[in-house]
């Protein structure tokens, strides 16, 4: 909590100081990017990627039918979360039924996963170890309830183990079980609203209004889905259901005539902020209490043309899009969550053409992701702000295309975004640290992906 | 009409007893009509008849006017729903907006019953959100512009659609160009448009 504080007061000496940016050589493609006085790179630390091997998962009382399957979820999940290297390609003449640590050294692992299903019922159990190899022994070891595998929680289940797994391993959490909500295009230019697990599996469409539907956004609890739509009404108006599309319900018009648009939950998930676009003296980001049905608080705004509104962990910060400076120079602000005086977060020159846009706020941490093009005629890239590292420090997450509307991943460390390239359009997963981006759901229009808390089992 | 049937008919008796030949008694004399009673006869024809075309020309003119009304409410609904375009990234109004709009004033001060609904609209680029936020700010300048000619700010609401809803399709600079726009809904007072003289 008080880390917050002392950032923004560190930031607030800093504004006039150069931004400091972890920069490496940019290529010649990118160098009309670059600002005067800020540097962009692809920058990331050379960590340390532990290899991690996994013997074939055995199954015993009906479970031996779904060990493969459950295997190759676990393993596609922990290759996922960039923090191992999942060794491939041994050969099964090597793997006897127990686990032999010193095989598993001379291979090169420092990890090494085992698993067990066993039939339990309706369902299964899974055992999952962590060996330590260097050290050759187990360092944790947990069962996982598992339902039929025809169920509809069925690899979410499997996910929660792989996170534990990830959370041993590492002391930092997993991000497989979670799934991603987004817009995407029909034939005739509506827009409704889908859901995706995080690995790209069990495709399904939440919405079937056939018009336009934007902005999706979870709730911390990862129940609901709240977001714009112009259904019925013919103007946007902000509404809630479950995952499923159902128990539906539309937010009020609690600021009168105006478009209501970008919603965002508070991580208490009792207090909705949201932007209305009206006359210019009534707009701007607002906060309604939906638990109590009460309660509009004016955040920021006016004839500037806040939206999209993103919150800190904490609850107690905000970030935002703003048009105050200008039409075509959009800028990043933060400011208290209570409202209050803002600070710009993006690298906003008088005079200059840069485009900073569609902030989302780490959920571990003082990052906040967002996109921008430093000129007019420059592409948009995914950008993180680093408010903690005794200012602002800048990284560059992507290098082609065009990558928009980034959200973090429940581990702080992957961030969804839609990306446009030469193929076509497609969401895509970077990893913060290690710079990897994998492919979510390619060649479809795909548009505004917001990345669910964990899911708990229910 | 009655009067050549008159006529035919005493012409035709004649070449019936013509026809006969023989010995034939004295043709009765064909009756003479009054010639007094005839003029007046003929003379309240033609009156009727005058009367008659001037009626009809007196529609046809009705007619015309009417149509050359409806030609210049057409006319003026087709000024107010015309659309205006926005450069890149731009809420600010055009030179060639501006003439656009300012016809626009002209009918909206004539026809005070007249409601309308400003949209505004983006091109793809740029973000989505960005876009929404964009298409706000040009429907909020062209209501800001039009209420600056002292028009009432309530018979103009504002929506924009973003990105959402291109009038062309395709990611080339011309298409683009179209689908920068602010469009014009006439939302009230629709069948009360006085286009003027």
């Amino acid at each position: 909590m008080s880390r917050v504080v002392n950032v923004v007061r560190v930031m607030s000496r800093a504004v006039a100081l150069a931004w400091v940016v972890g920069a490496v050589s940019a290529s010649a493609a990118e160098a009309q990017d670059e600002l005067p006085g800020v540097e962009l790179g692809l920058f990331y630390s050379n960590t340390y990627v532990p290899a991690l091997a996994i013997q074939p998962f055995r199954g015993s009382f009906g479970g031996d039918a779904i060990a493969a399957q459950v295997e190759a979820i676990v393993g596609r999940d922990l290759r996922n979360s960039d923090r191992f290297e999942v060794l491939d390609s041994i050969p099964d003449a090597f793997i006897g039924s127990e686990v032999d640590y010193a095989l598993w050294d001379r291979l090169g692992a420092v990890w090494l996963v085992t698993g067990e299903v066993e039939g339990a019922g309706d369902g299964y159990v899974v055992n999952l170890e962590l060996h330590d190899v260097v050290y050759g022994e187990v360092r944790e070891q947990g069962r996982f309830q598992l339902p039929g595998d025809t169920d509809e929680d069925f690899r979410m289940s499997v996910h929660r183990g792989s996170d534990e797994v990830v959370r041993w391993a590492t002391g930092d959490p997993g991000m497989a079980a979670s799934r991603i909500a987004f817009t995407m295009y029909d034939n005739d230019g509506n827009k409704d609203i889908y859901v995706i697990d995080s690995d790209g599996e069990n495709l399904q469409r939440v919405t079937y209004y056939n018009d336009l539907t934007e902005s999706p956004t979870w709730s911390p609890d990862g129940d609901r889905i709240a977001f714009s739509s112009f259904k019925e009404l013919g103007v946007p108006r902000i509404y809630e259901v479950d995952r499923f599309g159902r128990n539906e319900r539309m937010l009020p018009e609690v600021r009168g005539k105006g478009d209501y648009i970008t919603p965002t939950y508070h991580p208490d998930g009792r207090t909705l902020a949201f932007t209305v676009n009206g006359s210019s003296t009534q707009s701007g980001i607002f906060t309604y209490n939906l638990e109590e049905d009460c309660c509009l608080s004016f955040l920021s705004g006016g004839p500037w043309y806040d939206v999209g509104p993103t919150y800190s962990a904490d609850g107690r910060w905000m970030a935002f899009m703003t048009m105050r400076f200008g039409d075509h120079v959009p800028q990043v602000m933060m400011m208290p969550s209570e409202g209050g005086s803002a600070e710009t977060l993006s690298p906003y020159e008088y005079g200059g053409g840069g485009f900073y846009a569609g902030p989302d706020w780490s959920p571990h941490g003082d990052l906040v992701a967002f996109h921008g093009r430093i000129d007019r005629a420059g592409r948009y890239h995914i950008l993180v702000a680093n408010l903690a590292d005794g200012g602002r420090v800048l990284r560059q997450l992507t290098s082609e295309g065009n990558n928009e509307a980034p959200s973090w991943a429940p581990d702080g460390r992957h961030i969804v975004f839609a990306g446009e390239r030469s193929w076509g359009f497609g969401l895509m997963i970077a990893d913060v640290t290690t710079g990897r981006i994998r492919s979510l759901i390619g060649g479809r229009r795909v548009d505004l992906p917001d990345w669910s808390p964990s899911l708990p089992a229910r | 009409m009655i009067v050549r049937r008159f006529f035919v008919t005493v012409f035709a008796a004649t070449l019936l007893v013509g026809a006969c030949g023989g010995d034939p008694p004295p043709p009765p004399p064909p009756p003479q009509p009054d010639a007094d009673s005839l003029a007046r006869y003929q003379d309240s024809v033609r009156r009727a008849e005058e009367e008659r075309r001037r009626l009809a020309e007196e529609e046809a003119e009705r007619r015309r006017a009417e149509e050359a009304r409806q030609r210049a409410i057409a006319a003026a609904r087709a000024t107010l729903e015309e659309m205006v375009f926005f450069d890149y990234d731009m809420s600010e109004i055009r030179n060639d907006a501006e003439t656009a709009l300012r016809a626009k004033v002209e009918i909206l001060r004539r026809s005070p019953q007249v409601q309308i609904r400003i949209e505004g609209h983006a091109d793809e680029r740029g973000s989505t959100e960005y876009n929404m936020a964009l298409g706000n700010r040009r429907a909020e300048a062209i209501r800001q512009f039009l209420v600056g000619f002292g028009l009432n700010e309530n018979r103009f609401e504002i929506v924009s659609f973003g990105e959402g809803r291109p009038l062309q399709q395709g990611s080339t600079e011309s298409a683009w160009a179209r689908n920068r726009r602010g469009q014009f809904v006439i939302t009230a007072g629709g069948n009360a448009i006085n286009p003027g003289q």
